[in-house]
Parts: C-alpha cells; sequence; structure tokens
C-alpha cells in the first residue's frame, strides 16, 4: 500500500485543524521534476504543496533544530533513517520530544538523480513524475512511460539500508517494511576499500581530499553535526587554518567523522551536498563498522543507549602498536 | 590582551644538563622565540641564586610569563609557583620545560641531538606559555566535624581519635547497640578474653565523650556536597536528623556467610564459628564428645576467590577451646591451608595441635562430606598424607565460613559517590599506596568493609583512617589546584557528553542564569569535585569545556611548535 | 655536505615523534628512565597531560595532518588510572581512531597507544627504542604529498 502525496496533505491539514501542531516541516517539488526540496508550512492552507515520491531525499529532522525555541509543536516527516536522526538529535538533548509530532513513512527507496538520468539517457526536461512501483521505479517521461530496475538507480545509502521503516513516529502511514531486498552486506564497499595497501589508500584519499573547497556543505546538512558554533569556525583555539590545502581538508573531514562517530546514520545528505562528489559516506561507514565491531553499537535505534566513547567495557580491546 | 613576555630560564643542574646539554647555545635559541622578552641560564635554577634571578628577572624585564627548563615538574613545580608568586606574577603563568630526565640524563652519547631536542622542548613550553591564563585556586572552608558510619571497633577507635583531638563526631550506628561483631564473640584470641570487657571500656568511652553525637540506632539517607562539605541526612528511629560534616568515615563492617553447605541449616548440630561463639557466650551449647571443625567453607571457590584471613585462628582459638571445656573430647579441624602468619598465630597453632587438636587436609576435589539422617553423625574424609578415607565421628560440626560485604553496601556506595571492588567489599584509592581512603578527598575507609580485618587490624586502620581524615579537618581549608574544567555556556549546547564522562559527577546540567542565556540549558562544572583529568576537555566536540593548564589552544600550539607550523 | 661519495649512505631519517604522557604514569616512568640513566634514542618529544584522557583524537589528527612521523599516547594500566576511568575512554577513542587512520592510509605504525606505569622506566625505553626503530623504518611521514 503506496502512501500518495493526497495521503500526507490530507493528514498534516488534520493536524493543523485540531491544533496538534503549529508547523510542518515536508517536502515540496523542486527546481525541476527530478528535485524536491523542503517545505515549511504555517498552517493547513498550503498544505496541497506537500508531495511524497521516490525522491524525497532530504533528511528533514536537521530542520527540527531551528525550531528549537519556536512556540508551538513542529510537526515532520521521517523516513527511516530520518527517524534514526532523530533519535540520536533526542540522545543529545537537542530537541524536545513533546515539542515535535513525527510523521513516519516507511520507504523502499530513493532515487539518485544523476544514476537516473544515466540509466534511461534523459535529461531532467523529460522526466514528468517518478513514483514507486514494488521492486521497481515507475517513470513518467515526455515520451512515455519506462520502469526502471530500483537496483540500479538507487542512492548508495539506500542499497544497505537496514531500517526502512522508522523507529520513532507519532503515526506511521502506510505498511511498515522489515526489510529491503536487495540490502546484502552492508559494509561490502568498506571492506573493498580495506583491503587496499597502505600507499593505494594514500593515493585515493589524497586525490578525494585534494577536491574538496571546504565548503562545508557536508558539515551543514548533516543533522547530527548540532554545534551552533564549529570547532572549525573558530580562531581560538585555531584546529584548522582557512588554506584550501589537502592537510587543512584532512583535518577537517577525519575530525568530522570522528565527532559525528556514533551519531551518524547514513542518511547520505553529506554526499549528497557535496558538489565535488567526494565518497564521504564512505568514512562514516567505515567508523560505524568499527564502532559496531568493537562495541556492539548502532547509531539512532535507542534512546537510552550511551554514545559509545562515552563509556567503557572491561573487556575492551586493550594497547597496541 | 596584554602582549605575553616570557623569560626563560634554562638550568644547567652542575653538570646534570650543561654537562651534555649545550645551554648557552639553548639559551640564545630561547631569545628568538615568539613572545620572549628575557633568557638566560643558571647553575641550580631551584637554588637560592637561581629563585633570586627568576624574581629579579620577572620585575627588571616585565615579565608577565615564566618558564624554567630544568628538571620534571613533578619535584620543583610548587617552587617556581610560589617564586613567581612572591615577586607578584600569578603562580599559573609559569610553564616547566623537562630537559633533564626527558633529554640530557638519557641521551648522554648524543649531545649535539640533545641540544636539538632541549631547543625543541624549550620552543614548545614558549608556544604553550604563551597562552597560559592567570587562575585562582578554588578554596573552600572545611567543617570541623567528622561522620562515622559504623559504630564496631574501627569505627569507634575513628570516632575516639578524633574526638580526643577536639573536634565534633557524629557516630551513626544503624543497630541498637554499640560494639558491633564483637558483642556476639565468645573469647578474644591469644588472651581468651571476654570481649564485652574489651569492648566495654571503649564503648564506655564513646558514649561519655562530649565532643561524640551518637545517632542510634540510625541509617545514612542521603549524603551530598564534597570534602569540608557535606549535606548528610541521617533517618533516627523514624525521625530525619540533617547535620553538615567535613569529611566521612566508612566503617561499616562485614558480615559473615551463612553457607548452604555441609547441610548447614538443615541439621541441628551443624553450626557457623559465630554460631558457635554465640552459644557458647549464652551457656548454650550442648555436650559434645567429638567435634568436627570445617575450615573454608564457601571460601577461595570460584564465586568467591579470596581468603577471610580471620576465619584460621577463630577456629583454631574455638578448636583449643573445646578440648578446655571437654579435654576427653576428639577435636578435628579440616583445613584447605592455615593462615597462621607472624609469630603469635604460628606459636599458638603449634601449642593447640600439642593439646592434641588433629588437623587434617583437604582439597577442594575432595571436601569432606557430611554423613546422618536427623544429626551429623559422622563426617568423611580423604586424608592426603595417610592416604586413606577416615570416617571422623561427629556430635558437633562447626564450619568456619567467610565474611562477606554487608547487603547494604551497594546502597551506601551509590549514595557517597565511592567504589565498590571485588566481592562487594569497598574499595581503596590504591591498594599498597592509599589503603584507607577513598579516591573521593573527604572520604575514608576502616575495618572488615574494606578487606576481612581483625580486632588489631580494624583498630589501626580506624587510627589511620582518622589521621588521613584530621588532615584536612586541621588545615581548615580545601584548595583545589587550578587545573580544573570550566565551561563557556555560550558556546556549549548542553549535549551532556562530558556529564557522561566525568568519572567524579563533577559536571552538571543545568539551566544558565546568565544575562542572556536565561534558560539555555548548558553544562556546569562542580569545581570542588572537578579532579582536572581532562576527559570531558577532550570529549567536547567545540571546545565549549576546557581544562584550564591543558586548553586545546595551549596543547595545539604546543604540536605546531614541534611540527613548524604556524 | 658537498662531495659525497654515491655509495655513501643518506644522511640518516630521524623522525620527529610526539609521545602525549600522563602525570601520574607515563610521565613518572619516563622520569625514573632518566634518574636510572637509561640510554635511548633522541626522537621523541614528550608533552605533559594529566590523564591520558585528556588526549583529544583530534589532536592526533592534526599533529599526523601537520607532518609529525609518528604519535603515542602513553597511560596508565587499566585498573590503575589515577582518575579511575580515563584510560579506558582513552582506549576506546584510540581505538576507532587507529582504524580511520589506517582506512585513509596512514601506516599503522603512526599512531600507538601503550600502558607504562611509574615504576616501568624499562618499558618506557623499550617502547621508545621501538617505535623510534619502526618509524625510522618507515620512512617520513609523506601521506600529505602523495597526490
Amino acid at each position: 500500500m503506496k502512501v500518495s502525496s493526497e495521503e500526507v496533505q490530507t493528514r498534516v491539514k488534520k493536524l493543523f485543524e485540531d491544533g496538534t501542531i503549529a508547523h510542518f516541516i515536508g517536502y515540496e517539488t523542486g527546481s525541476d521534476s527530478l528535485r524536491v526540496t523542503p517545505c515549511f508550512l504555517k498552517s493547513g492552507q498550503a498544505a496541497s504543496r506537500l508531495v511524497w515520491n521516490p525522491l524525497c531525499a532530504n533528511n528533514l529532522s536537521k530542520y527540527l533544530l531551528d525550531f528549537k525555541n519556536v512556540e508551538g509543536r513542529v510537526g515532520i516527516i521521517v523516513k527511516g533513517c530520518d527517524s534514526r536522526s532523530v533519535v540520536e538529535l533526542l540522545k543529545e538533548n537537542q530537541i524536545n520530544r513533546d515539542k515535535v509530532f513525527i510523521v513516519g513513512i516507511p520507504c523502499s527507496g530513493i532515487v539518485d538523480r544523476e544514476k537516473l538520468l544515466e540509466v534511461l539517457g534523459v535529461s531532467p526536461g523529460d522526466v514528468v513524475a517518478v513514483e514507486d512501483d514494488g521492486d521497481a521505479f515507475l517513470v513518467t517521461l515526455k515520451g512515455g512511460n519506462q520502469r526502471v530496475e530500483k537496483e540500479k538507480v538507487l542512492r548508495g545509502e539506500c542499497l544497505v539500508c537496514k531500517y526502512p521503516t522508522p523507529l520513532v513516529y507519532d503515526v506511521l502511514l502506510g505498511e511498515a517494511i522489515s526489510s529491503l531486498p536487495w540490502v546484502g552486506d552492508e559494509y561490502s564497499l568498506v571492506k573493498e576499500q580495506e583491503a587496499l595497501s597502505s600507499e593505494e589508500k594514500a593515493l585515493y584519499w589524497n586525490r578525494e581530499f585534494s577536491q574538496c573547497i571546504r565548503c562545508y556543505a557536508c558539515r551543514n546538512i548533516c543533522p547530527v553535526c548540532t554545534c551552533p558554533e564549529c570547532i572549525f569556525d573558530k580562531k581560538a583555539p585555531r584546529w584548522i587554518t582557512k588554506a584550501n590545502d589537502v592537510s587543512e581538508n584532512l583535518v577537517y573531514h577525519l575530525v568530522r567523522a570522528f565527532h559525528v562517530a556514533g551519531k551518524c546514520i547514513d542518511c547520505g545528505e553529506c554526499e549528497r551536498a557535496c558538489p565535488m562528489n567526494i565518497p564521504l559516506r564512505s568514512l562514516n561507514k567505515k567508523v560505524e563498522k568499527d564502532l559496531l565491531e568493537l562495541f556492539d553499537y548502532t547509531a539512532g535505534i535507542d534512546v537510552e543507549q550511551q554514545p559509545p566513547l562515552t563509556t567503557y567495557q572491561l573487556g575492551d580491546l586493550d594497547e597496541f602498536l | 590582551m596584554i602582549t605575553p613576555r616570557i623569560g626563560v630560564f634554562v638550568c644547567n643542574c652542575g653538570t646534570n644538563i650543561g654537562g651534555t646539554v649545550d645551554v648557552p647555545q639553548v639559551v640564545e635559541y630561547a631569545k628568538n622565540l615568539p613572545y620572549v622578552a628575557h633568557a638566560e641560564s643558571n647553575l641550580y635554577t631551584c637554588s637560592e641564586e637561581g629563585i633570586s634571578s627568576i624574581k629579579h628577572g620577572i620585575k627588571e624585564y616585565d615579565l608577565n610569563r615564566v618558564v624554567v627548563a630544568s628538571c620534571t615538574p613533578r619535584t620543583h613545580q610548587p617552587l617556581f609557583r610560589n617564586a613567581c608568586a612572591d615577586a607578584g606574577l600569578n603562580p599559573y603563568l609559569f610553564e616547566f620545560v623537562n630537559i633533564r630526565e626527558h633529554c640530557s640524563w638519557i641521551h648522554r652519547q648524543n649531545p649535539g641531538e640533545a641540544t636539538e631536542k632541549a631547543k625543541e622542548l624549550v620552543k614548545m613550553g614558549v608556544a604553550k606559555a604563551r597562552w597560559l591564563d592567570a587562575q585562582e585556586e578554588f578554596k573552600s572552608e572545611v567543617y570541623p566535624t567528622a561522620m562515622i558510619i559504623g559504630g564496631g571497633v574501627a569505627g569507634m577507635s575513628a570516632a575516639l581519635n578524633l574526638a580526643n583531638q577536639g573536634f565534633e563526631v557524629h557516630l551513626v550506628e544503624k543497630e541498637p547497640e554499640l560494639g558491633g561483631r564483637l558483642l556476639k564473640l565468645n573469647r578474644i584470641f591469644p588472651i581468651n578474653q571476654d570481649p564485652s570487657e574489651l569492648v566495654g571500656n571503649i564503648v564506655k568511652s564513646v558514649e561519655g565523650h562530649s565532643k561524640i553525637r551518637l545517632h542510634m540506632p540510625a541509617v545514612v539517607k542521603s549524603a551530598s556536597g564534597y570534602i569540608g562539605n557535606f549535606d548528610i541526612s541521617v533517618d533516627e528511629g523514624g525521625k530525619e536528623v540533617s547535620f553538615k560534616v567535613g569529611v566521612i568515615i566508612v566503617a561499616t563492617g562485614a558480615q559473615v556467610l551463612k553457607p548452604e553447605l555441609y547441610r548447614y541449616g538443615e541439621l541441628a548440630n551443624v553450626l557457623t564459628q559465630l554460631d558457635l561463639e554465640q552459644r557458647l557466650k549464652d551457656g548454650e551449647l550442648e555436650e559434645f564428645k567429638n567435634v568436627v571443625m570445617i575450615n573454608c567453607v564457601g571460601a577461595r571457590i570460584p564465586e568467591r576467590p579470596y581468603c577471610s584471613r580471620v576465619c584460621c585462628m577463630t577456629a583454631i582459638k574455638n578448636a583449643a577451646l573445646m578440648k578446655e571445656i571437654n579435654p576427653q573430647a576428639k577435636v578435628y579441624v579440616l583445613y584447605r591451608d592455615l593462615m597462621t602468619y607472624g609469630v603469635e598465630f604460628e606459636e599458638y597453632y603449634r601449642e593447640v595441635k600439642e593439646a592434641g587438636v588433629r588437623f587434617i587436609r583437604y582439597t577442594p576435589s575432595n571436601l569432606p562430606q557430611v554423613m546422618g539422617a536427623e544429626r551429623v553423625e559422622s563426617v568423611r574424609i580423604y586424608d592426603e598424607l595417610m592416604d586413606m578415607e577416615l570416617e571422623l565421628p561427629c556430635d558437633l560440626l562447626v564450619l568456619a565460613t567467610p565474611l562477606i560485604a554487608n547487603d547494604d553496601n551497594e546502597e551506601l556506595s551509590k549514595m557517597l559517590k565511592v567504589p565498590i571492588g571485588d566481592g562487594g567489599f569497598f574499595l581503596e584509592a590504591h591498594i599498597k599506596l592509599r589503603p584507607v581512603e577513598f579516591p573521593m578527598d573527604g572520604i575514608y575507609v576502616s575495618g572488615s568493609c574494606r578487606w576481612p580485618a581483625d580486632i588489631r587490624e580494624s583498630i589501626a586502620q580506624g587510627y589511620a583512617a582518622a589521621s588521613e581524615a584530621v588532615i584536612p579537618l586541621r588545615q581548615g581549608l580545601v584548595k583545589v589546584e587550578a587545573i580544573t574544567a570550566t565551561v563557556d555556556p555560550k558556546i556549549c549546547k548542553g549535549c551532556g557528553t562530558c556529564v557522561l564522562v566525568c568519572p567524579f559527577d563533577a559536571i552538571e546540567l543545568k539551566e544558565s542564569e546568565i544575562r542572556g542565556l536565561e534558560g539555555k540549558i548548558v553544562s556546569e562544572v562542580n569545581t570542588a569535585l572537578c579532579k582536572g583529568c581532562g576527559l570531558c576537555a577532550a570529549a567536547c566536540p567545540n571546545g565549549a569545556i576546557q581544562q584550564r593548564g591543558f586548553t586545546d589552544t595551549q596543547l595545539i600550539s604546543m604540536v605546531n611548535a614541534l611540527s613548524g607550523k604556524r | 655536505m658537498k662531495l659525497q661519495d654515491t655509495k655513501e649512505v643518506q644522511t640518516e631519517f630521524k623522525p620527529k615523534i610526539l609521545a602525549f604522557c600522563c602525570n601520574w604514569c607515563a610521565y613518572a616512568g619516563a622520569d625514573l628512565a632518566g634518574v636510572s640513566r637509561f640510554q635511548m634514542p633522541t626522537d621523541v618529544r614528550v608533552i605533559r597531560v594529566m590523564c591520558s584522557g585528556r588526549v583529544p583524537p583530534e589532536l592526533i589528527i592534526r599533529a599526523l595532518a601537520n607532518g609529525l612521523d609518528g604519535v603515542m599516547i602513553l597511560g596508565c594500566h587499566p585498573g590503575e588510572c589515577h582518575y579511575s576511568e580515563g584510560n579506558y575512554l582513552t582506549r576506546r577513542r584510540s581505538h576507532v581512531l587507529k582504524r580511520l587512520l589506517m582506512y585513509i592510509g596512514i601506516e599503522p605504525e603512526r599512531f600507538q597507544l601503550r600502558w607504562v606505569s611509574a615504576a616501568e622506566a624499562a618499558k618506557f625505553t623499550a617502547v621508545v627504542k621501538e617505535i623510534t626503530d619502526k618509524i625510522t623504518a618507515l620512512g617520513p611521514n609523506r601521506w600529505v604529498d602523495k597526490r
């Protein structure tokens, strides 16, 4: 049972009408048919703008931080991954649970815009709409319809998604999805990378980090990067200089990966936002894998679970070379 | 911001440094470091001459930071800090560089490289010094009172010791009488004295002492605060009594294990050693002809691997007593190992053996077996030395069981925030070097609640805890070295990470009362509880919480100085 | 060094190695090594912190990105931390950081975590010798130069 845009609109209208919410964060159509953008509503009047479709990539939980001191309850749409960043925000006391009304929608995969255009061999102007069709996407083109197998065009994070159904919500639209059929070893790409030699790895990441223009889009879009004053913007202490060179870029990316360790839930927004196509998810996925292996820890599941680096077990791995 | 003017004093330490490191070269090098206003060398910077050259240098060259490059800060840091203070410079504007233990002494064959290393270490020290801030030490007055939890011999000894020194003592005892486990004992080795006499005198002194306020029966309900300033609430027979103390001594003792072995509780003539003592004391022991005592019952086994120390001597003492009461009786002591350490115990053991008590060794793989239907009739044991199975007739079976932790240890540990170690006993700060203190300042421990102890040890530990506790009481003031943590509430996002990592519960999330930040949830450090470890500073993602004297800026500057980065 | 026999070995590479030592154990152990006059290579520079738990992983990353050839954290043995828990946290952070550093191509020898108690002057000396040897063999930290 697919969830339609209309269902979302009706639901949100009602939430405004019965006074449950005073604001809503959802999705609306973006600058072209393959783009969707966050939509901020203050009443049910414009609810018809809201959409729900396989293009709804954004992790809207980021915007909850902006509503922290605003009067009235904020409603929000979360997919499975988004709900996990909500859990992390709750853990860190960055949002107040009673001030948020969570509309959860189980998600069976988001389209990667570039992959779709390449597979279909079309340009954005040719696309009218994209719909979920079970194990494929139904793409309405100007010149007819096409069915594309999901695995070919899904976003990287969807290919390894273990939590398609939101873990925290006030109301769930649609039916819960227990697992996605294409998900195998979520760390296969990390393992491939781990298998390279030190030299190869260094060359690879040097190349990638040299591309970085330090626009900080990855940090700005990340829902668990919540520090109002980021250490990279500070002059004292000065962790990195403004120079756009590989050593500063390296420090920035590694430190950020460390700071979101245990909080990153692989929503993929950082990579999606990066204008230089740097494979940022690879770093965070590696940390995620290590936290699981070393400490049996998974982010975004349990609000009560303590961040892994704030606690310890007597049997933890010990001194090393 | 005043421009830093750093003075660098490089010590020769006689030839200890100067014999390997080219000190004049280091001084020349230091002169060219950023913000260095003056650099000189001394023969012995810690000598009177050296100290006065620091004081003189501060005034003459208008220095506002001092770096001494000499030995290890772990010896002379207080000396040089005081020198700065005497010259009117805040003692925390001082930085120590170690070019002796960490340089000249370990690189004697490489004077050239040692000199280069010394220069780099000075460069790092100067880089840090530039970022040092003046600090004020947190001072807190100490309430001239103590609370002692537990009115056994350990607690009473501590109480008398402190009260006799003139301090007020609140003694909290949960039973309706003082004396603890001693009251239940029949005789004390080696003089076979009635403990009521021994304890009786101590109890009289305690009850009659003008400085001891007895809360009995009473239990501690809550304890909060820090050294010098503990707020205590006690439930005294239904009434709540509150008071403030400066120090706390925990002397709550232990309990004797009631075993589930050898059919204890099932058969009437199976007793623990404590049961035996009580029966003897009350004159309620039946006649006996064959006594078998088993040691290490429920002790030195996987779930309780420790040795309880006091039971062997108790068993031997009571075995001798059995023989005294009925010289014809056969008395056997079945043991695994005998803890009869020292001169007196070993001698006593020999005497008891000569008096006719038989000692038979058993191993955990071959436990004695208790035979009998309604009552114990015999005990089977495999005697290793004779390689025979023996069946000892028995009409009184006495089990030596270990002391185990009190049931309320855990609750008390949470209340006082003190650690529990193996077996549920309290854990001291350091097993060798700090045996009667907790890691938390102002709280001390003595007696069996820490580890099974006999009377002599309990009293000694009571005295020891009292003499540790009296230090802050006498000083009247607690000073905390200014290397504690501090939060910038403007930056703090209230994530609580620092609260989670602090081992001393010194950080709390609170609503800020600062103008402009009202209502913002931020961390706040209780400086009195902060021990200056810096875990919070390392865990904080945006540097909102920093450790004075070890700030991120200071550490980064040292790393950059070493790597030649600006 | 103008005329050089081509068969002669190049000026030997001398690494620059940073060691964060905790005040109560590792720093004291290093002091004891000094008092005992244990001789060792000159390439290690010590920074004193009160607890190994003070060392932020960011600083290790900064140090390696700056080109330092090796970084070590030396602390108290687990169970002996002066602040009771600091080294347990250091342990966890260090393992996560270590794996991340290796993932991006920094050789594992360049970041080390060791426990040195106040009495272990010999261990301190051995660790200094070991890491100096290992990093000298590895060569300079050229991560940043690899483009």
